[in-house]
């Protein structure tokens, strides 16, 4: 199975996978190979990407995953190793976030979502 | 002597000249290469996207979103206009400002308030420079505008929209066609227009795809998505273009300057030449009269 990981930017990877588990928008999936055709809505959060017994681990924020022929393409605006996160950073902006003013519907659905990247980010950093 | 000294100082300083342009173009050259392969990367992000939409229309999914409804009375509009931070680079500047003037004018008569978003120093004095109140500068997108910065602006008009504090967003930019062709113009990015989904040609898959959460569902982030990669291209478009106008106008710098140092050069050897039978013919004129 090939997985692919694309941002605007750049092709983050393109490589061989046994097995890959993304979070969409309501939680986690797991693709196996073979997996029947699919288009999800990703969500904030942790990519596992599992190769000849080793996993790798990268944040991945909004887009969409595709599935198709074996090929598990991503495709999303902003993709990095969890290990190149820095979880001091995130917590900073987590606090400005939440500490955003919101006065009308649509100014706290912003915020919110603000607050659950970061919540996101910060996870992902954590388990590091 | 004085004529042919002033001759060989000017071929000196233009052969300084030719010095710097001709690393200009190679400097150009490098970044024109860079930022090619940034913006094609970029297409293929878009190509992609494209595609997914065109999965999304042949489930029968009619395509409708809040940014795509038009603003027939638009009163909040905001125009971006992307220059270069530096000139050597012929017509490049001007004509997008050319552009971005007329258009600033049309949006004047049509909305209320018009905000004019100026990126590049070039374009920032220039709009100075007609009296033109700019109400946000942005100097830092230089050669290689990252997909974090731009998406800053993106996430700021898309909030502002649904919002309704935006209602036309318009976008002028120089478009990259080819390398020998690019071309100035002004497009209108809210309300967004999904490209044409009509057109795409659904060659050999006919798969049935699943889509999670409903193909309505991914529509609704699809659409900010593509307005997303949009700006983001224009953002590359102007950079590649700009260093394309850059590497053709010091190339052709360089030649003239070399057209103009071979002048220089056959004029200075005349004059050293006429300078050296003249005094020749002093010695041999006061030798004569000496004898005589």
């Amino acid at each position: 199975m090939q997985c692919i990981v694309v941002t605007p930017e750049r092709t983050v990877f393109d490589r061989p996978a046994d097995f890959v588990a993304l979070t969409l928008y309501d939680g986690e999936i797991g693709i196996a190979p073979q997996h029947a055709p699919m288009i999800g809505r990703l969500g904030c959060g942790e990519m596992r990407v599992a190769a000849d017994g080793q996993t790798d681990r990268y944040y991945v924020e909004g887009g969409f995953v595709e599935v198709l022929d074996d090929v598990v393409s991503v495709l999303t605006r902003h993709a990095v190793a969890a290990g190149e996160l820095d979880e001091a950073v995130i917590a900073e902006r987590l606090f400005a976030a939440r500490s955003r003013r919101a006065t009308n519907p649509e100014a706290i659905e912003i915020r919110d979502r603000a607050v659950f990247q970061a919540r996101a980010q910060l996870h992902v950093a954590r388990r590091a | 002597m004085a004529k042919a000294r002033t001759l060989d100082r000017r071929r000196r300083s233009i052969s300084g000249i030719r010095k710097i342009t001709r690393t200009m173009e190679l400097i150009s050259t490098a970044q024109f290469k860079r930022a090619m392969t940034r913006a094609t990367t970029a297409a293929a992000y878009t190509e992609r996207v494209t595609a997914l939409v065109g999965h999304l229309a042949r489930s029968g999914l009619e395509v409708s979103h809040p940014l795509l409804e038009p603003r027939p009375e638009p009163k909040l509009a905001t125009l971006l206009v992307l220059t270069g931070n530096r000139g050597m680079c012929a017509g490049y500047n001007a004509g997008v400002i050319r552009q971005g003037v007329a258009r600033y004018r049309e949006l004047a008569t049509v909305a209320s308030d018009v905000a004019l978003e100026v990126s590049g120093k070039r374009g920032i004095s220039a709009f100075r420079f007609r009296k033109i109140p700019i109400d946000v500068e942005f100097t830092h997108f230089e050669d290689k505008p990252s997909f974090a910065e731009v998406d800053v602006l993106a996430e700021r008009y898309l909030q502002d929209f649904t919002a309704g504090k935006l209602d036309r967003l318009d976008v002028a930019y120089t478009r990259f066609k080819s390398v020998s062709h690019q071309q100035a113009v002004v497009e209108t990015l809210l309300p967004f227009h999904v490209g044409q989904v009509d057109n795409l040609s659904y060659k050999g898959h006919e798969t049935q795809y699943e889509f999670l959460p409903s193909a309505a569902g991914i529509l609704d982030e699809v659409v900010p998505m593509s307005f997303r990669v949009r700006l983001f291209k224009c953002f590359l478009d102007a950079a590649v273009s700009e260093q394309v106008a850059r590497m053709v106008a010091m190339k052709a710098a360089t030649e003239n300057a070399d057209e103009m140092i071979s002048h220089l050069s056959m004029a200075y050897n005349r004059a050293r030449q006429g300078q050296i039978t003249n005094e020749l013919l002093e010695i041999i004129g006061g030798a004569d009269a000496l004898n005589g």
